[in-house]
């Protein structure tokens, strides 16, 4: 009988937060048979002047799940163009393109994890490790009318770090946001938290 | 972070980026060249550039690079690793190319016809020398171009 | 590179680079013999002429100063080691193209740690290199990394540190408890070119708090 072609994924998308950019797809459904999938991606510069040169993804050739970690493809801020196939043994299917060229500044980037401790009249922050191309910016300020905010620039993320030694009786609140230099966007900022000397860590 | 060449910016671009995929094949590129007499990106090309000339020769420069040494060098990239480097260096060198914006007033004559002199010493070297081998060497001494690169970089 | 293998008599002929330090170094092969004997030349990148290095022609051991030789930081050069067997088997062997700027490392900076009874004050001495600038002058490493910084933790019980981060050369961590041992390491960090040191450590104890006794 006639072969039955291999169908190409199809609805290809990439989901992309704080410079993690996974491509999705729906998976080719073959009933008994596990179907493998390639990825491969071409900068602006292949697009342009190599056109036919596709480089296969860092992680991504012959796996079994319907997404990809391209974070590793993605090196510069320009647009990128995603394809992928599936593979049945000595089959392969057509390649399936993204429909829109992905653009790493276009990175969804959301406000920093972090967490308050004391340590007598120090106080002291942990902001979630996103990897080494975020920058934390991160301003505080004595709750009191007419407080200065004092902003501190913190290089990774990950390390309890002491922000301010506290005046007795005070409460001090704080709140972070991300800088990502390689884009140069920054995220909002987070949800501001207070911390009083002698009490517990109070919501605004 | 950006680079500052004269009035011209730009952004997005991470210099250590740029030196980490050239470092991961720069050995194996230079040990392709074996004219160690003759270097094309000399002194007098790149030496005391004014910052109202860089933005002249560094697009000229990116150009030449894009449109005549990255193409040529592709097609003999077969190697998985090289080719992950070049298109991160490729991709950057156009990343910054089209942001420049070289301004064009007529004052500006003498400082495009510096630049464009120290363009073409860097040009003639490199049709002096055959194709395959000029290619090779003008893809090994990125990292020179990158040294001058880094002067005009700002984080 | 020559055609013939002559890596029984010489091999990883290379350059070791630190603090601008540039020493060239290479091993025997397996059939060198205590007496065979190296010379060395060099020459920068793009130059036609090699030049021997003075001290180092005819030499049995196998390491060779060429921080001079190599000292302009803008410039790119070759090394190349001959070695002469007893038996008069020679081999000649190059570096991969050389350059201070991308291969030399950095060293620990130079740190004095002053404790005091609530703080620690520490000043980052220059680092003077073997490069000189053009009047003759003897330059620093912050004279030729322009986006050289360093960074400074004091550990505090384990949990936590603090971060003080600059380019100039005095920080003071306050806020201390008085008669208190602290770890402190202070980094120099050249982020574009992907360069940092080995931390300076300096273990330090603040001074007791005499103020009511």
């Amino acid at each position: 009988g006639a072969v039955a072609i291999l169908p190409a994924p199809q609805n290809l998308s990439v989901h992309s937060t704080n410079m993690k950019h996974l491509l999705i797809w729906s998976p080719v459904i073959i009933p008994g048979e596990t179907v493998y999938y390639s990825v491969e991606y071409q900068g602006e510069y292949e697009s342009l002047y190599t056109s036919h040169v596709w480089i296969p993804s860092s992680w991504c050739s012959l796996m079994e799940e319907p997404e990809c970690d391209v974070t590793d493809d993605i090196t510069a801020t320009v647009p990128y163009n995603l394809r992928v196939r599936a593979t049945l043994g000595s089959q392969s299917s057509a390649w399936s393109t993204l429909t829109q060229p992905f653009n790493r500044n276009s990175t969804i980037l959301t406000p920093p994890g972090m967490e308050l401790t004391k340590d007598g009249f120090h106080l002291v922050i942990e902001l979630e490790d996103l990897g080494p191309q975020f920058e934390f910016l991160v301003a505080y300020w004595k709750r009191e009318a007419g407080a200065k905010e004092h902003v501190k620039t913190v290089s990774s993320g990950g390390i309890p770090l002491h922000l301010v030694t506290m005046e007795p009786g005070a409460a001090y609140c704080v709140k972070a946001q991300t800088f990502v230099k390689a884009i140069g966007r920054h995220s909002a900022f987070s949800q501001a938290e207070c911390v009083e000397v002698q009490g517990e860590v109070l919501p605004l | 972070q950006e680079f500052r060449f004269g009035s011209c910016r730009a952004k997005g671009v991470d210099l250590q980026e740029l030196w980490e995929a050239f470092w991961a094949v720069k050995d194996a590129v230079q040990a392709q060249d074996n004219i160690t007499s003759a270097r094309l990106l000399r002194r007098e090309v790149l030496q005391d550039v004014s910052d109202a000339e860089s933005c002249h020769l560094i697009q000229a420069l990116l150009k030449f690079y894009l449109n005549t040494v990255f193409k040529h060098y592709y097609k003999r990239t077969v190697e998985f690793r090289t080719l992950k480097s070049f298109s991160t260096l490729a991709n950057n060198f156009i990343a910054i190319k089209s942001q420049l914006r070289p301004s064009q007033e007529n004052e500006m004559f003498p400082v495009t016809e510096r630049a464009r002199g120290r363009f073409l010493l860097f040009q003639r070297a490199f049709r002096r020398l055959d194709r395959e081998a000029a290619v090779t060497k003008a893809f090994g001494e990125v990292d020179i171009l990158l040294t001058w690169m880094e002067r005009f970089y700002r984080l | 590179h020559l055609a013939q293998d002559t890596s029984d008599l010489l091999q990883h002929v290379k350059f070791q680079s630190s603090n601008f330090e540039n020493i060239l170094t290479w091993d025997g092969g397996p059939e060198s013999t205590p007496d065979t004997v190296y010379s060395v030349e060099y020459k920068t990148y793009g130059e036609r002429e090699w030049l021997a290095k003075e001290g180092c022609q005819r030499i049995p051991r196998r390491s060779c100063n060429l921080t001079v030789e190599t000292g302009n930081i803008t410039e790119f050069y070759y090394a190349r080691v001959t070695a002469v067997s007893s038996g008069g088997r020679s081999a000649t062997k190059m570096t991969d193209r050389f350059s201070s700027l991308q291969h030399t490392t950095i060293k620990p900076p130079d740190v004095t740690c002053i404790p005091k009874v609530r703080s620690i004050q520490m000043i980052v001495h220059p680092t003077p290199i073997p490069v000189h600038a053009g009047d003759g002058h003897q330059l620093t490493l912050e004279d030729v990394f322009h986006d050289l910084f360093y960074r400074l933790e004091l550990h505090i019980n384990h949990t936590y540190q603090m971060h003080l981060e600059g380019k100039q050369r005095e920080y003071e961590f306050f806020g201390l408890t008085p008669d208190t041992e602290f770890l402190g390491t202070i980094t120099i960090f050249i982020p574009t070119w992907s360069k940092e040191s080995a931390p300076y450590v300096c273990r330090v104890k603040t001074l007791p708090d005499r103020t009511w006794t």
